[in-house]
């Protein structure tokens, strides 16, 4: 579904990302794993159209997407979660999730927001609360709810886990699993949490300083006592 | 006691004023984090051509309908050639460029419309109504200048909490990335942005003028009152504008019948001092700090 | 101050060196020109004085100030106060002498510096440039309230006091009024003089009863500026009320001097035999203007490239790491505002000396807008930017009105042209080049050398 070629990022001097090339299948879970600074966050910031990538594409259903415009990327099917559960937090709950649809025809939203709600109950509960008064999951369940809102075909969540309670991180994760394989969607989870993310992923890819050092299947990566202790530290 | 309440009532008109005045600030400052100090240059030169509209068509409504249309067009132009270019992190740049276009617009107006200060006709009655016995410190202008202000007040709130386009402007004021990952076009939605609080800034122009006078710098006491409720009132907080603005208008009022109408932008002053020394983040305003 | 004493001792001879030779050079060309461009000279040396202050405050410390207008009628009060009604230093009981009053004048200026800073120091951007706006704005009005003690609307009259056996011997006697001019004095003050009976006293307030209270909603009463705005003081922006005799009426200024008072000559006999007969006004405001920024100037070099000018960039460039390093940003704030109100104050009692006047219409809101734009189109991050600066606030209004004179332009397109001018630089500088002129050219010349020397 999502095909990256050969991108690269840089920073001024620095190559955050250099000559990246990985295939996100649909119904599928696929991890980018690696230490801090290894480009994963500068990963999605491409695919998303925050960073214009230097060199190298990647298309989603042969439409290529880099070089456009985050607003426009989203609306090819292309929806990022970013870092640090991003809600807006002076909005409610509601308009959190409308606003992810926004562009869409209003009985679309309507109908997406309701199969939000099914997902997320805890959500269909608090939809008129501002955002801010909402727990650390459920702020994270909203970011991924907003993000669906869209209806993407291709889902990016950038390090879901990052201060949540273990017990909510592997709930959060296996809802996004059964996501991918109920709606079909490509799902492609960065992680700097390996050992949880390589447990709901098919695929995993090992980044280190901007490189794909290893692709594999998780359960590959996870036994690979080497690669573990290089790149990853556990 | 009757004299308080009068100078209460006189003071209704100035304070809506004030209010708009501010509003249109605020607009800007939700959307683009940029205190707009042209805004009152923008506002007397769109007042200016409600006059030119007024002398040809003679009629205000139209005149009206002008300004508001040409504080959109002038607010758009602005926030294109002037403060888009503006890098983000020139903080000083963008305060410095809004003071460049204000002195640029002051000095475009006193060549187009040469002859100092300038009578704008008064559409409504402006004495004070007679009613049960006496006459009472508000007239009819005052309160058409309170009717549109309220019009205003209420159509800017069913677009902020009701529509698509006020959830995309709220989103994009408060976390613009967030917003653009969502689909919204953020850098169209600001420059609506700027064309709102223009066409604001317009109408607050176009009311004051008729009870003032109009010249090229007549409104820069405006500008300062605007400020000053817009900081007292939190930078971010429509309500806050609105009612720090009548509040203002009523505190004015109040100081100039006890003292001096002189006295009034001091008393204003010394107010902005002493919430920017006990509360600087403003009476209505979400956010936390806003020092260093 | 105290920061002058880490300076290593051959940098400060050195500083001392540039300033001296400046301040030669400028006193030499003061004497060889014509007094019209010796007024000019005087002008400049004064903005130039009250932006050094504007450098430290906008270029080094980050913080975009409004004020420094209303800080220099601080320092031009306190000047025309204390030269007019003291004959001796309180307290102290020495014969008073001008420097007294510049002296006192600089304090006064510290003193609402260190107020307006402390305030200040807690801000970020747009709420200082707000509450110096509203003390541009607000200050100059108190003035109006006190029409007794300082003279209200229309402001006090002073006699520029001359040292003895300098250029002049004392005139101090000597009244300053229409009918007895002295000397040069007479274009100069031409304009302010003629203000006074255009200037409306301030509308006295309508009471709020029957038909009165509705009409006034916004212009007497409740915009009491508006009204003084619309006064002839307030009218023009920039130019006109800050320079009502050079900028404003050029025309008017220029052909007396020019070619009605071709020389010394002609005043000087107008003026009679009480003045020495080689006096020039002109000459004498612009030694004292060019020798106040002189050693202002020596002042500010010191601070910028010594230790807290470090300070000052540190906090500018970033607060919080400033503060790790042990340096207080509110600190460093503050002390940017109290030296550039001192600053601004020593500009104000040498402005006050050039027009032998002060008063709200020549301190208000143009004045402090102009020194926003001269410092922002000269370089903001630099001295030399400011002395930049301090020309082109004198000679550009002069080469458009040149220019609209051999066009034949209309006087409304000529007196707003300049104002035109300043606003789309100002805003082409911010977009285009944020170091201003100086640091164009600096950019410029560096291009020049890197080009050169990677040519093969």
């Amino acid at each position: 579904m999502l095909t990256i070629t050969e991108l690269s990022v840089n920073y001024g001097a620095v190559q955050a990302l250099s000559n990246v090339s990985i295939e996100v299948p649909k119904g599928e879970v696929t991890a980018v794993i690696g230490a801090n600074g290894a480009g994963k966050s500068t990963l999605m910031r491409a695919l998303s159209g925050l960073v214009k990538p230097g060199s190298g594409t990647a298309t989603v259903g042969g439409v290529t997407i880099t070089g456009r415009k985050p607003e426009d990327i989203v609306r090819l099917g292309v929806a990022l979660v970013p870092e640090g559960r991003s809600t807006i937090p002076e909005l409610t709950v509601e308009e959190n999730l409308r606003l992810g649809g926004l562009w869409r025809d209003k009985a679309a939203r309507n109908a997406t927001q309701v199969q939000v709600f099914d997902l997320f109950p805890v959500l269909a509960e608090r939809r008129s609360m501002r955002a801010d008064t909402l727990s650390g999951g459920e702020r994270q369940q909203l970011a991924i709810g907003r993000a669906l809102m869209s209806e993407p075909r291709v889902l990016l969540l950038d390090e879901p886990s990052l201060g949540l309670a273990p017990l909510i991180v592997t709930q959060i994760l296996e809802l996004v699993s059964r996501l991918a394989t109920e709606s079909n969607l490509a799902v492609l989870l960065v992680e700097q949490n390996a050992v949880t993310a390589l447990r709901v992923a098919t695929t995993g890819v090992v980044l280190n300083l901007g490189k794909v050092v290893m692709v594999g299947s998780g359960s590959e990566i996870a036994s690979d006592e080497q690669l573990r202790n290089a790149y990853l530290g556990y | 006691m009757t004299t308080f309440l009068d100078y209460l009532l006189g003071g209704l008109g100035s304070g809506a004023i004030i209010a708009l005045m501010a509003l249109s600030l605020v607009l800007i400052w939700r959307s683009t984090r940029v205190v707009n100090f042209a805004q009152v240059g923008q506002a007397m030169f769109t007042t200016f051509i409600a006059l030119s509209i007024q002398t040809w068509t003679g009629s205000w409504f139209i005149a009206l309908v002008g300004a508001l249309a040409a504080g959109a067009l002038l607010g758009v132009i602005i926030q294109y050639l002037v403060l888009r270019p503006v890098k983000r992190n020139d903080t000083s740049g963008a305060i410095i460029a809004t003071f460049g276009v204000l002195i640029a617009l002051q000095a475009a107006a006193g060549m187009i419309w040469p002859g100092g200060s300038q009578a704008f006709p008064q559409p409504f009655n402006n004495a004070g109504i007679e009613f049960a016995g006496r006459v009472w410190p508000i007239s009819v202008y005052d309160f058409v200048v309170i009717g549109i202000t309220a019009l205003l007040v209420l159509g800017l709130t069913l677009l902020f909490t009701k529509t698509s386009l006020g959830l995309s402007m709220r989103a994009a004021a408060f976390n613009p990335e967030v917003a653009k990952l969502s689909g919204v076009r953020v850098s169209r939605v600001l420059t609506f942005g700027w064309a709102l609080a223009g066409s604001v800034g317009a109408v607050a122009g176009v009311l004051v003028a008729p009870v003032s006078t109009i010249s090229p710098n007549s409104f820069d006491i405006l500008l300062v009152y605007a400020f000053t409720v817009a900081v007292i009132g939190g930078l971010d907080s429509l309500i806050g504008a609105i009612s720090i603005g009548v509040f203002t208008g009523l505190v004015i009022s109040l100081v100039s019948g006890y003292s001096d109408s002189g006295n009034a932008p001091i008393v204003a002053l010394l107010l902005l001092a002493l919430n920017l020394i006990l509360k600087p983040e403003g009476v209505f305003s979400h956010h936390k700090a806003r020092s260093v | 101050m105290v920061n002058l004493l880490r300076l290593p001792g051959a940098r400060l001879i050195g500083h001392l060196a540039i300033v001296v030779v400046i301040w030669a050079v400028l006193l030499r060309i003061n004497d060889a020109v014509d007094p019209l461009m010796s007024y000019y000279l005087a002008l400049a040396a004064m903005y130039a004085t009250a932006m050094f202050g504007m450098v430290i405050l906008v270029g080094l410390s980050g913080q975009v100030s409004l004020g420094n207008g209303a800080l220099m009628a601080i320092g031009g009060y306190v000047f025309a106060l204390t030269s007019l009604n003291w004959q001796t230093v309180p307290i102290l009981g020495w014969p008073w002498n001008p420097i007294w009053s510049m002296v006192f004048a600089g304090f006064g200026g510290i003193g609402v510096g260190l107020i307006i800073g402390w305030i200040g120091a807690r801000l970020r951007g747009p709420y200082l440039a707000g509450l110096t706006l509203g003390i541009a704005v607000g200050l100059p009005a108190v003035a109006t309230r006190f029409p007794e003690l300082l003279g209200g609307e229309t402001g006090l009259m002073l006699t520029v006091p001359y040292p003895e056996g300098g250029y002049a011997p004392a005139v101090a006697d000597v009244p300053l009024d229409e009918s007895a001019p002295t000397a040069e004095a007479v274009p100069l003050e031409q304009a302010p003089l003629d203000e006074v009976p255009l200037e409306q006293a301030p509308l006295e307030q309508a009471p709020l009863d029957g038909e009165g209270a509705g009409d006034d909603m916004l212009t007497a009463d409740n915009f009491p500026s508006a009204d003084s705005a619309a006064s002839p003081a307030a009218e023009d922006l920039l130019t006109a009320d800050n320079f009502p005799s050079a900028a404003a009426t050029p025309t008017e200024i220029a052909l007396p001097l020019d070619t009605a008072l071709p020389t010394d000559a002609d005043p000087i006999a107008a003026a009679g035999a009480l003045l020495d007969s080689s006096f020039v006004l002109e000459r004498w405001q612009a030694t004292l203007a060019v020798t106040a920024a002189c050693i202002i100037g020596f002042l500010a070099l010191n601070l910028v490239r010594g230790r807290q000018g470090r300070v000052w960039r540190a906090v500018r460039d970033d607060s919080v790491a400033a503060a790790v390093a042990g340096i207080s940003p509110a600190g460093s704030k503050i002390s940017a505002f109290v030296i550039s109100s001192f600053f601004a104050a020593i500009a104000g009692a040498v402005f006050a000396q050039i027009l032998s006047y002060v008063g709200p219409g020549a301190f208000g809101l143009g004045l402090s807008l102009s020194l926003l734009v001269g410092v922002v189109l000269g370089g903001r991050a630099s001295l030399g930017g400011a002395i930049i600066g301090g020309v082109l606030l004198v000679a550009l209004p002069e080469l458009v009105f040149k220019v609209a004179g051999e066009r034949g332009w209309p006087a409304n397109i000529t007196d707003n042209a300049p104002n035109l001018v300043y606003g789309l630089l100002v805003v082409l500088v911010v977009l285009v080049a944020p170091g201003g002129i100086l640091g164009g050219l600096k950019d410029g010349g560096k291009r020049l050398t890197t080009k050169s020397s990677t040519r093969p």
